[in-house]
């Protein structure tokens, strides 16, 4: 084992992970491929404070429309695009506006009165609800053919490292907001933890027995007893060890090595979560997730890039002043909008990336790449950032995950994002009559999506 | 050598016994014969390998009227006469009993051990041996054979010469794993320090800002208990708008799961062991949200700072009425509000609870001991390391950086020096060169990442010898060793205080008289002050309190929380007695008050009213005088009831306890396995009665004659602990004896009269220091020199009985010992 040096080796011996990690961390396996049944994923991604509407919607509905600028970087996924305009978030209530905008998009039902006080508007706490994402986790991990080792998994970007209505959107229930892991590395602790701390520990005991060799000169025959009997358990710790990591090298399984080794994505060393890392730790967070989507470690995910009133600087983009405040900004500021329009088109590549890396990823054991099994949905806390209005929420969708007919543009005429809610989790073959609050979901599901 | 749990219940299962059936923990100790099975066990264990008391080779035995008064030296006659007597063992006793005592299995399997003196033996030789002629082996032929047997195998003094004992290798047990962790971070940090004041340090702001100008109360508050309503929490607050800021530090005195539980209508924030770490975030005030609660394990000895904020928040909405209130689980308790008692107003420096699971280690001496070695004990070692490799990553490493700002950090210089520094802590001295080179810089070689150098540094750190067998340090100077035994010794732990670590780099820990002020530094510690409380609860017998439960019947009023209450009662009794002036040994015993509460009045009566009712007390608080119903500790209801069946009391059990743990005695096994008579086939028999009853015949009286006097002096306390003075409608008789070692039979009547005895007696006080020193030491106390039991129990009544000086002397003796056997090819 004194080849598993360095960390560039570990990760490479790490190859056991999607085939043997189940194997070795005793996991639920994976039992959407026994039954035959393609998978379904769904990750929701945010991104705060709005949009420009001119430069991000189609002009044009149906099959036949062209990406604006903001939505340019989809380009490559354009078939597998459906915009829906014309969603809006009608949730009233305690809670200024982009509480309810952050606090109500998943869960489609309103914020208990609290003491949070924002704007102009009433004070409010958490949500009243669950959100889709968990409701989703729930109904999967029910059932053994959908179960996976974590029913879902919460990404955040750059999320401030604190815990209030504007920096939560997934809900496990009512007042039970979900934090979401802003940290890479605590990430990659969650997922590959338990196998990374064996592998480590392999490596790590041929040094011991040797240590235990000197210090043995140290002590009479009756007590070199005892520590040869230590020494003899770490022997078989470190044999018992190492023929678990060769399983995972072994040629035998060199097709499923090859898959679970790209499913194990390498995270730069000491990357700090500070303001100006951020498209590195959106990387890395999104091969996180799509490698955890890969070794059926969850099928619901959601990406949250900062939060609600979100303010990062983007000088990568050469925009020194904080999103949130630049959002504030009458149209009528022509830098201002043109950045606004820079800097959603920087999130819209994020998912861009995303996408592209699922494009690329065979579907495990299955047909097709990742992509066609997995819709993105693409949203927002408002409409647009200086009227903070909630109607037309932008709601993008990317992938084949839900068997929405995709390759269009749609617009809806003002209609409650309750039932797109339906639509997802019917979709998700769990379909609902109501969900959060019923008074917005009287006519169903949305029409006119598959 | 404990009875495994299986084989208890197998027995039990064979009882016809009602109550028994009842409840378990009673069972597994209601018949007399398995207590003594299993405590003498364990005793004799223990004295096998180790103890060399008033027997101790050469010493005078008692004498009866023609025989020799030595058992190995003596003239030519005391020889001939043991010759005499080995002949007669091989011929008739050897079949059954085993060429030197062991048993056989086939007749008598268990070693023929014990403490009667030679002439008590040759007594009971006369009357029962052999078993099937008794009259074949009597008057001289019997003294001549309990004169070989006593000298050869049977006593303690022949048991230690045929196995000498020693001090053996062990491995950290847990607690001392968890103990050693916590000071591997604390070394870290602030020295620790401790004081009296109690409560929790309170600021109360008008506004929810923490402005110095809108500060309008500060003071200490005893417990984090409120219901402020819409009012103002106090003068010049606006009832609508404020902020309290409490800080303070958690002290804990007994290791364990706890659950901390904070209830508040108002936004409140929490953080919990160090600043870094959020133990409840409620920033956001919502409707419904108002309790949280956590579970952890906290170590004993530590006080975990931590700091709550509540905010009523003006607001355009309708305000909820604040309320807020800081209570916990102890360990097998009830939950209440924390109490003053374990609160520190102040901020203590970070500590760190480890979380991992370890396994239970061996006690089957009578203390915790690292002699062995499972798959399961390492895989804890894994978890543990991983654990705290990760709070050296978030916490201790980034906090190294800020304090080293100015250090060069070329070539991971400050990862390097971190690292060496808790390798340095871990393995109790400075490292050698192929040292560093193994643990610290080939690692860090390895990993790009400066958090997986410092996962893979600790990992192999703390799983190597060198920092699990604390003894391993033969090639230390005298005082890093001296210092090692020191914190192994009061703190369960390894020297990482600044000021251990200096005089142990200084070689200033060689003579007895700088141990001894380093020791006297060590002692009022809280660490030392918890695993003193730790070994008193094991001298009482007290570990298993939490499963104390009577019949509902009999006792509807003794129910958990009372329970709680008495819990609460012993400990503050013990701690206050500890950390008292002359911490005297003899108040243990003696002392005519005890801890009270309300409830405890109501059930127990007036002797348990508060001492001063004028001052109104609701906490626990002294109670009245009276030296008839508190007896020290002895008549402590929680002991008392954990000394008794569900709905009797046990004069066996009680006097069990008292002979083996208070007065340090031998017990033979019992001769068979016994249910109890039921109270309810002898119903005009009253306890003492019906427990004479049972053991009158000659075979169990050898051991009940001792047993049951000493337990009958307790007959006034019922099950629950309740003082009463008739049973069945007739007088209790509380008359019992018991002969000392030197032979002299001592009378007493009732509990006070036996604590008076008690506290004067040799073999009280020997049993005592004895049972102090293995617990503190976990290695047997003859290993030390066989007369270093007796010199210890001198020096403690020398000092009037004090107990922290007794500690003391145990830790300086313990430390000035050389490792026996060292470098030994």
């Amino acid at each position: 084992m004194k080849s598993t040096t360095t960390r560039r080796d570990f990760i490479r011996k790490l190859g056991i992970s999607g085939a043997a990690a189940n194997l070795v961390l005793t996991l639920p396996s994976l039992g959407g491929e026994a039954s035959g049944q393609s998978k379904q994923r769904v990750v929701f991604v945010f991104s705060p404070n709005g949009v420009i509407p001119k430069h991000f919607w189609p002009d044009d509905e149906g099959e036949k429309f062209e990406l604006k600028r903001i939505l340019e970087p989809l380009a490559p996924f354009k078939d597998q695009l459906l915009t829906l305009r014309g969603i809006d978030n009608r949730i009233k209530g305690d809670g200024d506006g982009h509480m309810r905008g952050i606090g109500c998009l998943l869960t489609g039902v309103e914020l208990f009165p609290g003491d949070v006080q924002g704007g102009s508007d009433t004070p409010a706490g958490w949500s009243m609800g669950i959100s889709i994402d968990q409701h989703l986790s729930n109904k999967l991990q029910a059932n053994t053919e959908t179960q996976t080792r974590f029913g879902s998994l919460e990404f955040g970007v750059m999320v401030p490292d604190r815990a209030d209505t504007w920096t939560r959107w997934s809900y496990a229930g009512p007042n039970q907001p979900v934090a979401p892991i802003s940290d890479p590395y605590q990430m990659f602790k969650k997922l590959y933890g338990q196998v990374h701390n064996r592998a480590m520990l392999a490596s790590v005991l041929d040094d011991l027995s040797e240590d235990f060799k000197k210090i043995e000169r140290q002590v009479s025959n009756e007590d070199r007893r005892m520590l040869q009997q230590h020494v003899d358990l770490v022997r078989a710790v470190e044999k018992e060890l190492q023929a678990e990591l060769k399983q995972g090298d072994s040629p035998q399984s060199e097709s499923e090595t090859a898959t679970a080794s790209h499913a194990v994505p390498q995270l730069p060393p000491n990357v700090q979560e500070e303001n100006d890392n951020m498209p590195q730790i959106s990387r890395m967070q999104t091969d996180l997730l799509v490698n955890s989507l890969m070794s059926d470690f969850t099928r619901i995910a959601t990406m949250q890039i900062t939060n609600s009133v979100g303010n990062p600087r983007m000088r990568w983009l050469d925009i020194d002043e904080g999103h949130h405040t630049i959002s504030h900004e009458p149209d009528s500021n022509e830098d201002a909008y043109e950045q606004l329009i820079k800097i959603n088109t920087w999130y819209s590549e994020q998912v861009a990336y995303m996408a592209k890396k699922l494009k690329e990823t065979p579907e495990p054991n299955g047909d097709g790449n990742m992509l066609d099994h997995t819709t993105i949905i693409w949203t927002n806390e408002l409409g647009k950032g200086n009227s903070h209005t909630r109607n037309s929420i932008p709601f993008v969708m990317i992938g084949g995950g839900l068997g929405f007919k995709m390759g269009r543009s749609l617009n809806y005429d003002h209609q409650p994002h309750n039932r797109l809610l339906l639509s997802i989790t019917e979709a998700m073959g769990h379909p609902e009559k109501t969900f959060g609050n019923p008074d917005y979901c009287g006519d169903g599901s949305l029409t006119g999506l598959s | 050598m404990k009875r495994p749990p299986q084989q208890r219940s197998r027995h039990l299962s064979e009882t016809q016994n009602h109550e028994q059936q009842r409840c378990f923990r009673y069972d597994s100790v209601v018949c007399c014969s398995l207590l003594v099975i299993h405590f003498s066990m364990i005793l004799l264990d223990s004295h096998n390998a180790t103890q060399a008391d008033d027997t101790a080779a050469g010493s005078t035995e008692v004498s009866i009227a023609g025989e020799p008064t030595t058992e190995q030296g003596g003239g030519q006659q005391d020889k001939k006469r043991r010759e005499h007597g080995a002949t007669i063992y091989q011929q008739s006793c050897q079949s059954c009993h085993g060429a030197s005592g062991q048993g056989t299995r086939e007749a008598f399997d268990r070693p023929l051990v014990g403490d009667l003196s030679i002439s008590g033996l040759s007594k009971l030789i006369s009357k029962t041996m052999p078993e099937d002629d008794p009259d074949a082996c009597v008057g001289d032929n019997a003294a001549a054979v309990a004169a070989y047997i006593h000298a050869s195998f049977y006593s303690k003094a022949a048991r230690v010469r045929n196995r000498p004992p020693r001090i053996a290798l062990s491995r950290l047990t847990g607690e001392q794993l968890r103990q050693s962790i916590a000071d591997l971070f604390g070394h870290f940090m602030k020295p620790s320090v401790t004081t009296d004041a109690r409560g929790v340090k309170a600021d109360y702001y008008n506004g929810t800002s923490k402005k110095t100008e809108e500060k309008r109360i500060e003071r200490i508050d005893d417990v984090i208990d409120f219901d402020f309503g819409k009012e103002s929490p106090g003068k010049e607050i606006d009832p609508k708008s404020y902020l309290i800021h409490w800080q303070g530090s958690l002290k804990v005195n007994r290791t364990g799961r706890y659950e901390i539980v904070l209830r508040s209508t108002c936004s409140c924030m929490m953080d919990f062991g160090s600043d870094r770490r959020e133990l409840f975030n409620n920033h956001v005030q919502s409707e419904g949200r108002e309790e949280f609660r956590r579970s952890l394990h906290l170590t004993a000895g530590r006080a975990y700072p931590f700091e709550i904020s509540l905010y009523q928040r003006k607001r355009k909405t309708e305000q909820p009425p604040a309320k807020i209130s800081l209570s916990w689980v102890p360990p097998g308790g009830t939950q209440e509000v924390i109490p003053k008692r374990h609160l520190i107003p102040e901020r203590l420096a970070g500590t760190f609870p480890l979380q991992a699971k370890l396994p239970p280690d061996d006690r089957s001496y009578g203390y915790e001991r690292g002699t062995s070695v499972s798959r399961q004990w390492d895989q804890s070692t894994t978890e543990s390391a991983i654990e705290f490799a990760e709070i050296a990553i978030d916490e201790l490493y980034p906090s190294f950086r800020r304090n080293n700002r100015k250090v060069s950090d070329e070539n991971r210089n400050q990862l390097r020096s971190f690292l060496n520094e808790i390798v340095e802590v871990a393995f109790r001295g400075k490292l050698a060169d192929s040292t560093r080179k193994l643990y610290v810089d080939q690692q860090i070689d390895l990993s790009e990442d400066d958090g997986e150098a410092i996962r893979r540094v600790l990992l192999l750190t703390l799983k190597s010898p060198r920092f699990l067998y604390p003894t391993l340090d033969s090639d230390r100077s005298r005082s890093q060793r001296a210092a090692n035994r020191l914190a192994l010794v009061l703190f369960d732990s390894l020297p990482s205080d600044a000021w251990l670590v200096n005089a142990a780099n200084k070689n200033q820990l060689q003579t007895d008289k700088q141990l001894t002020n380093a020791a006297k530094r060590m002692v009022d510690n809280y660490r030392t002050q918890a695993k003193t409380l730790a070994f008193l609860h094991e001298w009482l017998d007290l570990k298993t309190t939490e499963e104390i439960a009577k019949d509902k019947d009999k006792f509807p009023e003794f129910d958990a929380d009372l329970v709680q209450d008495l819990r609460q009662s012993m400990d503050c009794f013990l701690e206050d007695l500890l950390e008292s002036e002359s911490s005297d040994f003899r108040q243990l015993l003696q002392a005519d008050w005890s801890y009270t509460t309300k409830r405890l009045e109501n059930y127990y009566g007036s002797a348990w009213s508060y001492a001063d009712p004028e001052k109104g007390e609701t906490e626990l608080a002294p109670s009245r005088q009276d030296s008839n119903i508190h007896v020290g500790v002895l008549t402590h209801p929680l002991l008392m009831s954990n000394l008794s069946y569900h709905r009797n009391t046990s004069p066996i059990h009680r006097g069990v306890f008292l002979t083996l743990r208070t007065l340090g005695r031998v017990l033979r096994p019992p001769n068979a396995s016994f249910t109890p008579l039921s109270p309810d086939l002898h119903p005009e028999l009253t306890t003492r009665e019906r427990v004479q009853l049972q053991t009158g015949e000659v075979n169990c009286q050898a051991c009940h004659q001792q047993i049951n006097s000493l337990g009958f002096a307790l007959e006034q306390f019922d099950a629950t602990g309740r003082f009463r003075s008739t049973e069945r409608k007739k007088n209790i008789d509380t008359t019992g004896s018991y002969r000392e070692r030197s032979g002299t039979e001592v009378n007493f009547d009732g509990a006070r009269e036996l604590a008076d005895y008690l506290a004067e007696s040799k073999d009280c006080h020997l049993a005592f220091v004895e049972s102090a020193f293995e617990h503190f030491v976990k290695q047997p106390i003859a290993a030390f020199g066989s007369e270093t039991a007796e010199k210890l129990t001198q020096s403690f009544r020398d000092s009037g009985f004090n107990i922290r000086e007794l500690l003391v002397t145990i830790a300086v003796t313990a430390s000035r010992q050389p490792l026996p056997d060292a470098k030994k090819p």
